[in-house]
């Protein structure tokens, strides 16, 4: 029996809802192109992303992949050319201005690299902190202090940014991006300018907003330290993701990372690149399905095939 | 965000702002004042300096008969109070209250002849209702009451009467005398006094220097004289004096008092003269018959054209001065901006929405600008003047321009929350709509220019007011030449990169690059430097203009640098004694005169001089004479416009003199500029009597009149001072080198405000260069090629605008009223003064560039580059 119009309407729709279903963040097809003065820069080239609540994710990804473009698109400082994302169940592409700030107020905080440029050097620690209560007109007395000391950066709530070190700045600026309760933290290399010990301190900064107030958190990251602590790293390339990594505790309590190529929703695979390079494979490939895995081989010389 | 802590934090760009705040509000608001109040003073200035007769509101009443007699004071009194209600309002507060100034009445006779004088002798008969605080009794005693006397069988009036000492020794009239007045009702005059006047330069005896003064009258066709006198009579003469006898008039004078007299409400006194005419026509009363004499909108008409000039260019450079200073402050709000936009962007990332963001940055501005203006605003009220509207309006303007400049700036830069800017990408190409409205632009200023060329101005400015085209005119031709200079200017840059890009040396290809490459902001020191230097260099040259006017103005109105004038001879003594006065150094005589031409009545003035030597005397100075070529018969002359083409003519001098015409000479400076007048060499006459000296040398003028006492001396030093201490003059000037001085102040500091605002920036690229192996000498070099292009250009712009306005503006400024009357038509171009301003500004740029090199040296390399990035 052939459905009627508004099944296959309602079909569509389930269709499109089942995606990524209850994320806390969802990104589907996700394409940013810059244009400035009629030069074209594909940033994002349909990136999928699915990020559970509550979730630890690192990015990794080499310099130009478009790691900084989708945090700028999950910030609610850049919007999309095309794709959906989603983020707490408000569509990033669709949002007004209104929503935009509110988003940013509510929903949202983070974290950039550079310390100098997360804080306002001329206002104090608690200062800071109270910054994005006050902008949001939600000041609540103590929630500074209480940030703070949660972070461990207590001591610094009087102090003003150039008479504290990178990791305590960096720390300061988790508690602002904390200041009016986010469900996300977006960090962008928060450890790129710390060495290894205060790096440490920043990110167990990180993990403790992720436990104990339930935020989930997305680092973009180059620091092995970080990815290497965090559940599910996903790797950028090229302005899509193509892998995944694991980490679980095995019976042993050994945390076990395992790889994972990212397929999509139409079923393209992004092959590691040393995959490809260590058998020459280039163009094309021979793909065989097996029982319980699909085989890709290298195309064989068969000259007088191609004819 | 607090704002006190802001404004701690960016102190610097703080302190700017509010210094470019309160010196533009005090200018703005202080020079407008200043210049009201020399125009007030001038307005002053020309009613005093006028005649009474001439400002005063006179009414004239003819008596037509006895029926309108006037026979006692009181009813002067009553009539004066009548005229009083009948002044409107605006002419009121210039009248003061019956009984002082200039104010009175008097009923005098005229054209009463004595019996058996053959018609050469007249006595009027006057009184004025004033007479006792006017004249003292020298002679006799102060007349009484009339009586009657009987003369040839008749009973007729006998006036005892005063005259003035004058009349006594011109007329031949005794104390004592009994003379018979009167063509037919006869009545007698007996002269009882003498008087003279208790103040006799006093403007009051303008109205009656009849009284005052014999009066000596050739009428045509006679060779003899008539001799007019008017005898004081007393309150009571007036019970005998009737329009039925005699030729009588009755007037009675308001007078204008100039001390409350102000520049602004001109128009409404000149109108005010015209219903208070009305008035008296309409009123029921005497006073319908009666005529107003004054000469009061001639003389506020004359003054109004001289304000129109003033005001013309005062409108221009103050308005120049606004603008730029506006742009001045807007790029120092742009400053404060660049300063604040890390927290600002912070701000907004974090959550700030537009309205908050906009307002802090705004509520900054205007933490700075509020109270310097209001600073500058009540300071300016230190300045004399009165309060106009532009007084309130300009610091509302600076305050207005600076805050909605900073909310809409930053608006815009901070509309999307992350705002990214891809300084590497070449600027974009002009919208096709910014093209045309650029065209539509410089067209209009152009066609602008043509009509005002060609059309002229409204002459009427007195009666309607300024001509808004002259405004616009000058502000769209600055405009049209900074768009142009926007927009060409990277064409011939481009040529020097190219030429750079073949050079050896790196740093002129990068520097002229970076120049090139400059960010869009460096349009906004462009839009300032122009005009700055367009104002200021048309200032200069309409003062320069003016000044060298004057100079001429004053050599022509006196011919040398010493004149001495006698109404009698000078004799070879006096001569003598003027040559050996120390100091002198040349003394050319000549004799003036009024002679008849041919046999007719027709007159010319004549001077008889050695042109040779007059001319040896001038050489050098502004003036020049032409030589007077000699003539085999005859006399050679040079004549004016008006008697050119008769050849050879006689005129009758000592003796008849046959003069020959060998040349039209426009006017001879320091004597006659209109009119008839003939030049001819100094020996035409028996026996030279010399009446006049030109004297060349650095003599006293005191000196010159000791030695030759009761002569006139004139000279040319004096006479130039006199044009210049006209309040108005004096004004023009030092508005003009005010407004200058502060544009050129201007110009400097948009060039350091820009050099600051590109510091990061330029800090920056220089770091980088420097890793690559830039020394601190290239990098000095690198900054100053960076700005110089810029500079130049606009500064050469900048010049040629400001020379072309003058040209431009043409027949739209007439400053001859600040010229002693000479037209400062062609402007002759000192390109020193301009030429200075531009170089002065281009060289403080260069030394600018260089101090911020040497400053941005001191930072580490590392920290720079740190900094670089972080921005």
């Amino acid at each position: 029996m052939n459905p009627t119009l508004s099944e296959l309407e309602a079909q569509a729709s389930q269709g499109e809802a089942a995606f990524g279903g209850d994320a806390h963040i969802v990104c589907d097809n996700l394409v940013r192109i810059y244009k400035t003065e009629g030069v074209e820069v594909v940033a994002l080239q349909g990136l999928d992303l699915l990020v559970q609540k509550g979730e630890l994710l690192a990015i990794v990804g080499a310099s130009g992949s478009g790691k900084s473009t989708l945090l700028n698109v999950l910030s609610g400082l850049d919007i999309p050319t095309a794709g959906l994302a989603k983020v707490a169940g408000m569509d990033l592409l669709a949002m007004t201005a209104k929503d935009r700030l509110r988003y940013r107020r509510e929903v949202v905080g983070f974290v950039w690299q550079q310390t100098a440029r997360n804080l306002l050097p001329y206002l104090s620690a608690r200062e800071n902190v109270e910054l994005p209560m006050k902008l949001a007109g939600k000041a609540r007395r103590g929630r500074a202090s209480e940030l703070l000391e949660l972070l461990g950066v207590g001591y610094c709530a009087d102090r003003k940014a150039p008479e504290m070190s990178g990791g305590e700045q960096q720390r300061v600026a988790i508690a602002v991006a904390l200041a009016n309760s986010p469900q996300l933290i977006l960090a962008d290399e928060p450890t790129g300018e710390l060495d290894s010990e205060t790096s440490e301190e920043v990110f167990d900064a990180l993990r403790k907003a992720n436990r104990e107030l339930g935020v989930t958190v997305v680092v973009v990251t180059h620091d092995p330290l970080v990815s290497e602590q965090v559940d599910r790293t996903v790797g950028i390339r090229d302005g899509r993701t193509s892998s995944e990594t694991l980490r679980r505790e095995d019976a042993e309590g050994q945390i076990i990372a395992e790889e994972y190529a990212v397929l999509d929703r139409v079923g393209r695979l992004q092959l590691p690149r040393d995959f490809m390079n260590a058998l020459e494979m280039e163009r094309r490939v021979r793909l065989e399905l097996e029982s319980d895995h699909i085989g890709v081989w290298p195309a064989r010389e068969e000259p007088s095939g191609e004819q | 965000m607090k704002l006190l802590l802001l404004a701690r934090v960016h102190l610097g760009a703080v302190a700017v702002l509010m210094l470019l705040t309160l010196s533009a509000c005090l200018l703005v608001s202080g020079l407008p004042r200043v210049m009201q109040a020399a125009f007030d003073q001038a307005l002053r200035q020309s009613l005093s300096s006028a005649p009474a007769v001439r400002v005063d509101l006179t009414a004239v009443l003819a008596s037509s008969g006895a029926a309108q007699d006037l026979r006692e004071r009181a009813q002067f009194e009553a009539q004066d109070e009548q005229l009083r209600e009948l002044v409107p309002a605006p002419l009121k507060n210039l009248v003061p209250p019956p009984g002082t100034g200039t104010g009175h009445a008097s009923a005098k006779t005229y054209k009463t002849p004595v019996h058996e004088s053959g018609g050469w002798t007249f006595i009027n008969l006057g009184w004025l209702s004033d007479s006792d605080r006017r004249v003292d009794w020298v002679e006799g005693r102060a007349p009484g009451e009339p009586t009657q006397m009987r003369w040839r069988g008749m009973t007729i009036p006998l006036f005892e009467v005063g005259i003035v000492g004058e009349a006594r020794d011109l007329m031949h009239l005794q104390l004592g005398d009994t003379k018979i007045i009167g063509e037919s009702n006869y009545a007698a005059v007996k002269i009882v006094g003498i008087f003279r006047a208790k103040d006799a330069a006093d403007s009051y005896w303008t109205h009656n220097s009849d009284i005052l003064h014999v009066r000596q009258v050739v009428p045509p066709g006679k060779l003899d004289s008539e001799w007019y006198t008017t005898a004081l009579i007393p309150d009571a003469g007036l019970s005998a004096l009737s329009g039925d006898d005699r030729n009588l008039s009755y007037q009675w004078v308001l007078p204008i008092h100039h001390r409350s007299a102000a520049a602004l409400d001109v128009p409404e006194l000149a109108s005010g003269v015209n219903e208070f005419e009305r008035r008296m026509k309409l009123q029921p009363g005497i006073f319908a018959g009666s005529t107003l004499m004054t000469g009061l909108p001639t003389v506020l008409g004359h003054f109004l054209t001289a304000l129109a000039t003033a005001q013309t260019v005062m409108f221009l450079v103050l308005g120049g001065l606004l603008l730029v200073a506006l742009g001045v402050i807007v790029l120092a709000v742009q400053l404060l901006i660049d300063r604040m936009d890390h927290g600002l962007s912070l701000t907004r990332a974090r959550g700030g929405s537009l309205r908050q963001v906009a307002g802090t940055g705004a509520g900054l501005v205007a933490l700075a600008v509020a109270p310097a203006a209001v600073t500058g605003y009540a300071l300016s009220y230190l300045f004399p003047g009165p309060v106009l509207p532009i007084v309130h309006l300009g610091p509302a303007a600076v305050i207005g321009t600076a805050l909605a400049f900073a909310a809409a700036r930053i608006a815009v830069t901070h509309r999307a929350p992350l705002h990214e800017r891809r300084d590497d990408v070449v600027a974009a190409r002009p919208s096709v709509r910014r093209i045309t409205l650029e065209l539509l632009v410089v067209g209009l200023a152009l066609a602008g220019a043509y009509l005002l060329r060609t059309r002229g101005l409204t002459t009427q400015v007195a009666q309607e007011g300024q001509d808004p085209f002259l405004l616009l005119v000058p502000l769209a031709l600055t405009l049209a030449a900074a768009l142009i200079t926007i927009r060409c200017y990277p064409y011939p840059l481009r040529l020097f990169v190219r030429l750079a890009a073949r050079m050896r040396p790196a740093v002129p290809f990068l520097g002229l690059t970076r120049a090139a490459r400059a960010r869009s902001f460096s349009v906004l020191p462009v839009l300032i430097l122009l005009p700055a230097l367009g104002v200021s260099v048309f200032a200069s040259v309409i003062s320069d203009g003016v000044a060298g006017t004057q100079r001429l103005a004053a050599w022509q109105s006196v011919g040398a640098p010493f004149k001495i004038s006698s109404e009698r001879e000078l004799t070879a003594e006096v001569v003598e004694r003027v040559r050996q006065v120390p100091g002198v150094r040349r003394v050319v005589p000549a004799q003036t005169a009024t002679v008849q031409v041919g046999h007719t009545p027709e007159r010319a003035q004549i001077i008889a001089v050695d042109l040779a030597r007059w001319r040896k005397l001038l050489a050098g100075t502004p003036i020049s004479l032409p030589a007077l070529p000699a003539t085999a018969s005859g006399i050679p002359a040079l004549v004016s416009h008006e008697l050119r083409g008769r050849g050879t003519f006689e005129i009758g001098w000592q003796s008849r003199l046959r003069i020959t015409t060998q040349g039209v000479i426009p006017a001879v400076p320091g004597f006659f500029t209109q009119g008839k007048f003939i030049v001819v060499p100094f020996d035409v006459n028996q026996r030279p009597a010399v009446n006049t000296l030109l004297i060349d040398g650095n003599a006293t003028p005191a000196a010159l009149a000791q030695a030759a006492p009761h002569a006139k001396v004139e000279s040319r030093a004096g006479a130039l001072a006199a044009i210049q201490d006209d309040p108005l003059t004096s004004t023009v000037r030092d508005t003009l080198l005010v407004v200058t001085v502060a544009l050129a102040s201007y110009a400097l500091i948009a060039v350091v405000i820009t050099l600051v605002i590109g510091a990061a920036d330029r800090a920056r690229a220089l770091s980088f260069l420097r890793t690559l192996g830039l020394s601190d000498r290239q990098a000095q070099r690198l900054t100053v090629l960076e700005i110089l292009p810029m500079i130049l250009v606009t500064a050469l712009v900048g010049l040629a605008l400001g020379l072309g306005l003058p040209a431009a503006l043409g027949p739209g400024v007439d400053l001859s009223s600040y010229a002693g009357g000479l037209s400062v038509g062609d402007y002759e171009l000192d390109l020193i003064t301009p030429a200075a301003l531009a170089a002065g500004l281009a060289a403080v740029a260069v030394l600018g560039a260089y101090a911020h090199t040497a400053i941005s040296r001191r930072r580490s390399l590392g920290a720079v580059l740190r900094v670089g990035d972080l921005a």
